[in-house]
């Protein structure tokens, strides 16, 4: 356990198990597990959605990119975390290749970014690396649900691409790869809270 | 969907074949009384309604129940034996509470439409690290790719937020274990699902499933045998 003490209390330790385990538990008894879920969980699922939640999770994907992009050219990572950039970054340009490809001329422009400082050195590639990936995690799950089956089929094949990378680079870190029995599920606002107060979207 | 290149699925289709082969497995034993006897879960919700929980649902669930119950079985028993030093032995003792949780949610939620743990015997490779590792590697990839399959034929949303923030779980398990193992812990851009027939062949090809349930009815004492 005290390995992990450096864990910086996830918003997410303790409430998913709780929220997520609960709510399953509370199925059978017909509790309002509805009210559980993120906000536009309850909207129709159709075409229209999924582009909209495909669009949002372009521009994680296009952030998370360009990450490791500038990371790589920086040159300040070595060994295991420059064999994790180099790696990651060519998921995550797959994934925004899929999604463009995908979304074809429904898809938004993506903004500029600016890491600032965040690729500087090998403790703030780390830290900014494990948030992303978490955030990732979490917008992923919470869309999951808004999604249309088919839509979900895709998604599902990157989220757990996503939740690979957040164990490893904690692992890297020397933090707990895994810390909840469930991972949260983040609404599109919450998400974009925690992107915005980064800094990384310029435009 | 239609301006769309994601890959199509005929969602009824999937859903009539799991049921068909739910059907089997049940005849066989392994789902028990499942489907007959979910007149309370499945009482829930408007038939068609996304609060539905349907017969589908319950045997995903039982069939999520029956990987978690393995894992669980697996990371409790190394635990138990304490051959496994280190991280690795760290590890176990965090995924096995991790599973032992997924264990009693689902059994919490199935009631006594709950499968019945079976016996299992691990051969001896939760008292190896090379061996745990291996093998846990095996388990945590094998459960992402059944959740992954599974998850877009799941009706009630509640069930599918519940499934989906266990799959990343379970992802964040067999990347952990891999890099403890030393091998890559994201190998691909893109994860497969696995079907539900695939899965459960390659867990019986491990015969780590020794038998049936032991039995929990009160057995007669044992007879006099001279």
């Amino acid at each position: 356990m005290s390995e992990f003490a450096q864990d910086p209390g996830e918003e997410t330790r303790g409430n998913a198990l709780r929220r997520g385990l609960v709510a399953l538990g509370g199925v059978l008894g017909g509790s309002a597990l509805l009210g559980w879920l993120p906000e536009g969980a309850r909207s129709a699922r159709g075409a229209a959605q999924d582009v909209r939640i495909l669009n949002f999770v372009h521009l994680l994907e296009s952030l998370e990119d360009a990450f490791y992009r500038e990371a790589l050219k920086r040159g300040k990572l070595r060994g295991d975390m420059r064999d994790f950039a180099r790696i990651v970054g060519r998921h995550e340009s797959a994934h925004v290749a899929f999604l463009k490809g995908t979304l074809g001329k429904k898809a938004r422009k993506i903004p500029s970014f600016d890491f600032g400082d965040a690729t500087g050195s090998r403790h703030r590639f780390a830290t900014t690396a494990i948030m992303l990936e978490d955030t990732g995690v979490y917008a992923y799950n919470g869309q999951a649900t808004s999604l249309t089956p088919g839509a979900l089929r895709a998604a599902a094949r990157i989220v757990s691409v996503e939740a690979r990378h957040a164990a490893w680079i904690r692992a890297l870190a020397g933090r707990s790869p895994a810390v909840d029995a469930t991972d949260a599920l983040l609404t599109e606002a919450q998400v974009m809270k925690r992107i915005r107060k980064t800094g990384f979207i310029k435009s | 969907m239609t301006e769309l290149t994601l890959e199509e699925i005929d969602v009824d289709g999937a859903i009539r074949e799991a049921e068909d082969r739910v059907a089997q497995l049940t005849r066989r034993g392994l789902l028990g009384a499942v489907v007959a006897s979910g007149a309370g879960l499945l009482a829930l919700g408007r038939p068609g309604t996304a609060r539905a929980v349907t017969k589908n649902d319950v045997a995903i669930l039982n069939y999520a129940l029956s990987l978690e119950e393995l894992q669980s079985a697996f990371y409790t028993e190394a635990e138990r034996l304490r051959k496994l030093e280190g991280k690795a032995r760290q590890a176990a003792r965090r995924v096995g509470s991790v599973e032992r949780a997924h264990v009693a949610a689902f059994r919490k939620a199935l009631g006594r439409n709950a499968i019945r743990r079976p016996r299992y015997n691990f051969g001896g490779v939760t008292e190896d690290e090379r061996r745990f590792l291996k093998t846990a590697v095996a388990f945590e990839d094998l459960a992402v790719a059944a959740y992954k399959a599974q998850a877009p034929r799941i009706n009630n949303r509640g069930l599918l937020a519940v499934a989906v923030s266990i799959h990343s779980v379970e992802a964040r398990h067999a990347a952990w274990m891999r890099y403890l193992f030393g091998i890559r812990p994201a190998a691909e851009p893109f994860d497969s699902g696995i079907e539900m027939s695939e899965i459960l062949r390659i867990v019986r090809s491990t015969r780590f499933i020794a038998g049936p349930p032991a039995r929990t009815t009160r057995r007669s004492r044992p007879r006099f045998t001279g």
